[in-house]
């Protein structure tokens, strides 16, 4: 009864094979991904200054950190941003893959171009625009060589509009990538449906806004998602536009959290605002995987 | 009155042609059917009647109106897709309003139009449901309830049968057909099934590569098809077209047949019409119901069986003549066994005779 045997034969490499052959990426992961979360809350409890000591003070970083005007500036920075940026991102990129959804000529040829940005680093894309909206450089100095000398756009250099730049130079990255990822939402609308829109008399605005862009709802989510935590985590574009200048004016958490830590000598504020960033992003991601994962076993 | 004439249309895409030179006229309340294999610009025709596509040249009319420049939603017509095309984030009740709440119909006169086709259609239960909670035969009634709801001169049916099962295919074509003696509206029903063209036209268009092979009643079609492909392609199984020379004999005019059993010539009825092609080839088409089983005194073919193929109430008899395979279908209690012979005759007055060469019917 040999042939019988083979399930069992077999069962203990069966068993054990995959779980040896991920056990080394998990292993990774634990420690270095979830280790270094559960570390950096430890030392988010410790007095650490310049290096980290093990000192239990409690929750006295946090009371520091929201005693901190140049961390309120974080925060605020980030709710222009995230929200002008997401904004922003979302209808250029909408209105980009609708046009470009129309049967235009060339347009494996205008979805390379729009979508080119992404492939950039944020560390380029922020040093490209700081030249083109540096006063002395760019778009103010052509503005001015062509003779309108009373042209201004100082927005890098002033206070009051740097967070801005920021926002333009996210929104310039992002859309294109929003706009592949609503192209592709669009390429799977049946066209009878369009067809059958028209015929009932739908204008074509009407058509996207009423029947196309609500069956695009989960698109809409997941882009929500990704461009949520690009805003959340932005560090590279800030560094490279505005390096958080004029003063601490275009702060954002992560700068702040970097310049605390690493530069400042606080690193128990520093770990304190990364955990405070962490709540946030899970306070995001957290009921969004939920409902993802409720959604797919019901259907 | 004539509801639909369609006016030597044609439609090119840059050197391709799709369509060339459609003429169609039907009166008020007709059935058309346009019928055809993928490929032959039915769809495409239908797309230019509802005003979707334009065509490169020719005239579309529809009532007494040229609609050439006239939009879609103004040509007062209603179309079910083979998608079924309904709006997904929309339930029933907004799929079969959102035409009348673009046209501004008051919100009273909305609520029983849809009671109304909901109930006709027998979809009261489903009103509050998404498309995506729906059957396929729902999802389609669902669509024709859209269409009902404008209340149009002319339906347009664009394959709507053509993703439901078997079964629920033959119901729903059972009811579209109720639903146009009911109404009386004229439809254009675009299909590639020939059984659905039978059995729902009045008047039905065979396409091919652009072209109307044949435009006429279903009787017409089946009986006296214009050429060798809508001979082939309407009826199932096809039409057997067995290669024949035509031959004068003791007076009468006819084809030699030749089986296992030994050739025989059969003289065709009426065969003088067929002078003119005394001496040359010939195709002769026999319907496989057209081949009968000959009684014991009657002249036959000896044929030796092939093949059977049982569908219940009839047998399909695969067998040989002139060296063509033929099917006959046959009575199952008079069809024999693979390796017997039968004796079977045809039904002469029926067969039809085509040109080699142009394709075309003879006579």
């Amino acid at each position: 009864m040999t042939q019988f045997n083979g399930p069992a034969q077999y069962g203990f490499a069966e068993r054990w094979l995959p779980r040896l052959v991920l056990a080394p990426s998990f292993l990774l992961t634990l420690v270095f991904i979830y280790g270094f979360i559960a570390w950096n809350g430890y030392l988010s409890f410790t007095a650490s200054r310049l290096l980290p000591n093990y000192e239990w003070v409690g929750l006295a970083q946090y009371e520091t950190l929201f005693a901190n005007e140049r961390a309120w500036v974080a925060v605020k920075n980030l709710f222009i941003f995230g929200s002008l940026f997401i904004g922003g991102g979302m209808a250029m990129g909408i209105l980009l893959a609708v046009f470009l959804d129309q049967k235009i000529r060339g347009e494996g040829v205008l979805r390379t171009i729009y979508l080119y940005p992404m492939a950039l680093s944020f560390i380029v894309t922020g040093t490209a625009w700081k030249w083109m909206l540096n006063p002395g450089l760019g778009l103010e100095k052509l503005v001015h060589d062509w003779g309108f000398t009373s042209f201004t756009f100082d927005w890098l250099v002033n206070p009051d509009m740097s967070i801005y730049t920021v926002v333009i130079a996210g929104i310039w990255q992002s859309s294109g990538f929003v706009m592949a990822l609503f192209l592709a939402g669009l390429r799977g609308i049946d066209d009878s449906i369009i067809k059958a829109a028209q015929i009932d008399g739908a204008t074509l605005p009407r058509i996207y806004w009423r029947i196309v862009l609500p069956a695009l709802r989960p698109v809409f989510f997941s882009t929500l998602m990704i461009l949520a935590h690009i805003a959340i985590k932005s560090f590279d574009l800030v560094m490279a536009l505005t390096g958080g200048g004029p003063g601490f004016s275009s702060d954002v958490p992560a700068t702040f959290m970097y310049a605390s830590a690493f530069t400042r000598g606080q690193m128990g504020v520093g770990a304190a605002s990364a955990m405070m960033m962490l709540a946030t992003v899970a306070a995001i991601v957290v009921p969004y995987l939920y409902s993802e994962l409720r959604g797919s076993r019901h259907g | 009155m004539g509801a639909l004439a369609i006016k030597n249309v044609t439609k090119r895409f840059g050197d391709t042609h799709i369509l060339k030179g459609i003429d169609i006229n039907i009166d008020s309340g007709q059935f058309l059917i346009l019928v055809g294999p993928s490929g032959c610009g039915k769809s495409t025709l239908m797309n230019i009647i509802a005003g979707l596509e334009a065509p490169t040249s020719g005239e579309v009319q529809i009532g007494d109106r040229v609609v050439n420049d006239v939009a879609p939603k103004d040509r007062d017509i209603a179309m079910v897709f083979q998608s079924y095309a309904l709006y997904p984030t929309m339930n029933v009740r907004q799929n079969i309003a959102f035409g009348m709440e673009t046209r501004g119909v008051p919100r009273k006169e909305q609520d029983e139009t849809i009671a109304r086709v909901a109930k006709m259609l027998q979809i009261d239960h489903l009103l509050d449901r998404k498309p995506g909670q729906l059957s396929g035969g729902q999802r389609q009634r669902v669509a024709m309830g859209r269409a009902l709801a404008r209340n149009p001169t002319l339906f347009l049916f664009d394959e709507p049968l053509s993703n439901l099962d078997a079964k629920l295919r033959v119901e729903m074509r059972t009811e579209i057909k109720q639903l146009h003696h009911r109404l009386k509206t004229t439809i254009v029903y675009v299909t590639h099934d020939q059984i659905e063209a039978m059995t729902l036209g009045d008047r039905i268009a065979v396409m091919k590569d652009g072209v109307i092979q044949q435009f006429g009643s279903p009787e017409e079609i089946y009986e006296r098809p214009a050429n060798l492909f809508v001979a082939g392609f309407i009826g199932s199984p096809s039409m057997n077209f067995i290669d024949c020379h035509l031959a004068e004999q003791d007076g009468a005019v006819g084809v030699s047949l030749q089986s296992e059993g030994g050739a025989r010539f059969v003289s065709l009825p009426d065969g003088q019409r067929f002078a003119g092609h005394l001496g040359q080839k010939v195709i002769l088409g026999v319907r496989p119901e057209q081949i009968e089983v000959a009684e014991e005194d009657e002249p036959a073919l000896l044929c030796k069986v092939h093949l059977t193929e049982p569908t219940g109430p009839d047998t399909m008899i695969f067998t040989q003549i002139n060296g063509k395979e033929v099917i006959a279908r046959v009575h199952p209690r008079a069809a024999g066994r693979p390796g017997d012979s039968m004796r079977l005759k045809l039904d002469l007055g029926k067969v039809v005779l085509f040109d080699p060469q142009s394709e075309a019917r003879l006579g």
